[in-house]
């Protein structure tokens, strides 16, 4: 085996240009191959650390609508009571989402600012991560406590202690309702925030200060945090079990979900072009291997007449052959790897996408997969010139090469 | 100077908001002066209704408050890339009838409330005036004219600039075979340039036919190129089109491609074949001939 790689090598290195150029040719091919492996799955598993991350495991939503757009659960209360009585459930927080304009900016020829209000239980953990000042359970005074993000923060020049004068958009019909003042207390930051979000948080019972109704209305949905022991799975049967006409969904299945429908399209365009990417990697080394075993017909001959095997001599081309892609796919991780990087930064400018999603996210199995497929193209793109050698007249050859 | 007009077909999104069931299901449906209502393809599909079917429609997940409707035809809804992926659940119906059905019984105001009006302008060029006059008259309204910059827009510039990154890739690598091709063709013809040196051809006459040679089989490549991609761009589509049960138009071949096509392969494969020749033109003739 060992003297077969030496030939493998030594045919490889008598060759600089051409092998350098397949090796070249196989990093072009083989870095965007890796990349297309990250994208088809880098978008669901981003999405799912985001979603693990904010700490609970099953949602709980008046109906399958898409999060925050369809109907909202009413008698709140007394629904997270009964979720949070149940033996697989650990925690249950109740969540809303309202609009409000920002009044205090508001210029008279300009349409206001306009927030995301997120209201949520300030004694349960919190969703977002506090980066200065104190979060929403240690109140504020006289004025309703507020967590605002960095891009309000910045924009409007707040820190903890400034106040804000919001306006809910959120009356019936468009009616203006009347404007409450916040007191700022801390600065966060927001796990579904894209770039461009102005996001802030309040106590749920402030929610009735800013829009008519309030608490009335109901809320979007119940954020619950299953048992350990029993797992989201269960606890989410648990929870349908109790509220059949309430939507609950895992973790997973929102997942699932999404990477079903709404980022289909990168798991698409991620096949199609890792397969044109194998294809075109496959036919380059075939073209290289096929040619070099081509212009040493006569040596190969000579070799086999001097009484080497030919098993040996066909080992030695796939030999070639593995040699030059995994050269090429060993220099391809690198370059991938930064390439997905350049290309991340492409596709997260796209408007609505949370700034802490990745579309290019590395996984150990993307590697065994990238493995596994440019050694399938290795040994695929090393059996015809491998034939080429297995079927070759000796006798025949020498003669032609002479003559020649 | 302004004249307003507000659609009478609204389309509204059925999937989640608004239950419907058709004729067959288990509460009988009284016909009477039914108002019409178009359904979109695909809902009728996934339902399997007809044309002149009743339907009961409700803005309420529960089914309350429903009415009924007869099917007076099917439509094919106006692709959305935006939303490609979902599949395009929804019915148009006139305007007073999805008040009616929609609106809040409490509120007598509600039958007067429509989420958007759509303006035609006599001067489309007024329109940016036209939005500053609307949203300082009216405050708590947005208006924006229709060719203002959106998140639509955006996206499909991030979409295309990602695209464009890829393409650049590919080239890269297709630039790497092509280059690995014409030093193996041109190597396979030592001997013949060797020879040709040796009785007397110029290097730059040599240089001169892999050129042409070159250019030749740049040409034809880029030929079958755009001929494979223009038979591919009807497997694609309909691929996609299957896939995700729209019209939308996926990949689209026009004469601005093929000329930016023309213009990266043929200078691509010139360049290669310059490159091989001289790669061989270099070294003297008798090593050429190996003798």
């Amino acid at each position: 085996m060992l003297r077969v790689l030496r030939l493998a090598w030594l045919t490889s290195v008598r060759q600089p240009g051409r092998t350098s150029i397949g090796v070249l040719g196989v990093v072009a091919v083989g870095a965007l191959l890796f990349d297309m492996l990250l994208l088809s799955r880098g978008l669901v598993l981003s999405f799912r650390d985001l979603l693990d991350r904010a700490g609970f495991d099953v949602r709980v939503l008046a109906t399958d609508a898409a999060p925050f757009t369809g109907p909202r659960i009413v008698e709140a209360d007394a629904v997270a009571a009964a979720i949070a009585a149940l033996p697989q459930v650990e925690a249950v927080v109740p969540v809303s989402i309202r609009e409000a304009d920002i009044v205090s900016e508001t210029a008279a020829s300009q349409p206001p600012g306009r927030v995301q209000f997120i209201a949520a239980d300030p004694q349960a953990r919190p969703m977002w991560t506090l980066v200065d000042g104190r979060d929403l359970s240690a109140g504020a005074g006289a004025n309703p406590p507020l967590v605002v993000n960095r891009t309000v923060a910045d924009r409007l020049s707040l820190s903890p202690g400034s106040t804000l004068t919001l306006r809910g958009a959120c009356g019936p019909d468009g009616s203006v309702l009347p404007p409450v003042a916040f007191a700022i207390v801390g600065v966060a930051g927001f796990p579904f925030d894209d770039a461009a979000a102005q996001t802030v948080a309040g106590r749920l019972s402030d929610i009735g200060r800013l829009c008519e109704g309030g608490m009335e209305l109901g809320v979007d949905m119940l954020l619950v945090r299953s048992n350990q022991r029993e797992g989201a799975g269960r606890a989410a049967a648990a929870i349908q079990a109790l509220l059949p006409p309430l939507h609950v969904v895992t973790n997973e299945e929102l997942v699932e979900r999404f990477s079903r429908v709404q980022f289909s399209y990168f798991r698409q365009i991620s096949f199609v072009l890792a397969t044109v990417t194998l294809f075109f990697g496959f036919l380059l080394i075939t073209v290289l291997l096929t040619a070099s075993v081509n212009q040493r017909l006569g040596e190969i001959a000579a070799l086999r007449a001097v009484g080497l095997s030919r098993t040996r001599v066909v080992a030695g081309v796939l030999c070639e052959s593995v040699m030059m892609v995994g050269a090429g796919a060993i220099l391809a991780v690198p370059v991938g790897l930064v390439l997905s990087v350049w290309l991340d930064d492409i596709l997260r400018a796209l408007p609505g996408i949370p700034s802490d999603v990745h579309f290019f996210v590395f996984e150990g199995r993307t590697l065994v997969a990238y493995t596994w497929l440019l050694g399938a193209a290795s040994v695929g793109a090393a059996l015809y010139p491998m034939r080429i050698v297995a079927t070759l007249p000796i006798a025949a050859t020498l003669r032609r090469e002479v003559v020649g | 100077m302004r004249r307003t007009r507000i659609w009478a077909l609204v389309a509204m999104a059925l999937s989640a908001a608004v239950a419907l069931t058709a004729a067959s299901a288990a509460q009988p449906i009284e016909a009477g002066e039914a108002p019409g209502v178009l359904v979109s393809r695909q809902l009728m599909e996934s339902r399997a209704l007809g044309i002149g079917d009743l339907v009961r429609l409700s803005a309420d997940p529960t089914g309350g408050r429903s009415r009924t409707f007869r099917i007076l035809g099917a439509y094919e809804p106006t692709p959305d890339p935006m939303r490609f992926a979902q599949p395009a659940l929804e019915a148009r119906l006139h305007l007073p009838d999805l008040l009616a059905l929609s609106g809040n019984p409490s509120d007598p105001s509600a039958s007067d409330t429509v989420s958007s009006i759509n303006v035609a302008l006599v001067n489309p060029a007024d329109a940016d005036a036209f939005a500053r006059d609307v949203s300082t008259r009216l405050p708590g309204t947005v208006a924006r004219p229709t060719s203002a910059p959106d998140d639509r827009a955006g996206t499909f510039l991030v979409i295309e600039r990602f695209h464009l990154a890829i393409a650049s890739v590919t080239m890269l690598g297709s630039a790497v075979f092509l280059l690995a091709l014409m030093m193996m063709l041109v190597d396979e013809r030592s001997d013949v340039v060797g020879t040709l040196r040796l009785i007397g051809f110029t290097r730059r006459r040599i240089l001169m036919q892999v050129l042409a040679e070159g250019t030749c089989i740049a040409a034809v490549g880029t030929a079958f190129g755009i001929g494979f991609a223009l038979i591919m761009q009807g497997a694609f589509n309909r691929f996609f089109q299957w896939r995700y049960d729209t019209a939308l138009v996926f990949l689209r071949i026009t004469p601005g491609v093929v000329a930016q096509s023309i213009l990266l392969a043929l200078p691509l494969g010139i360049a290669a074949s310059a490159i091989a020749s001289w790669t061989l033109l270099r070294r003297h003739p008798l090593a050429l001939v190996r003798r």
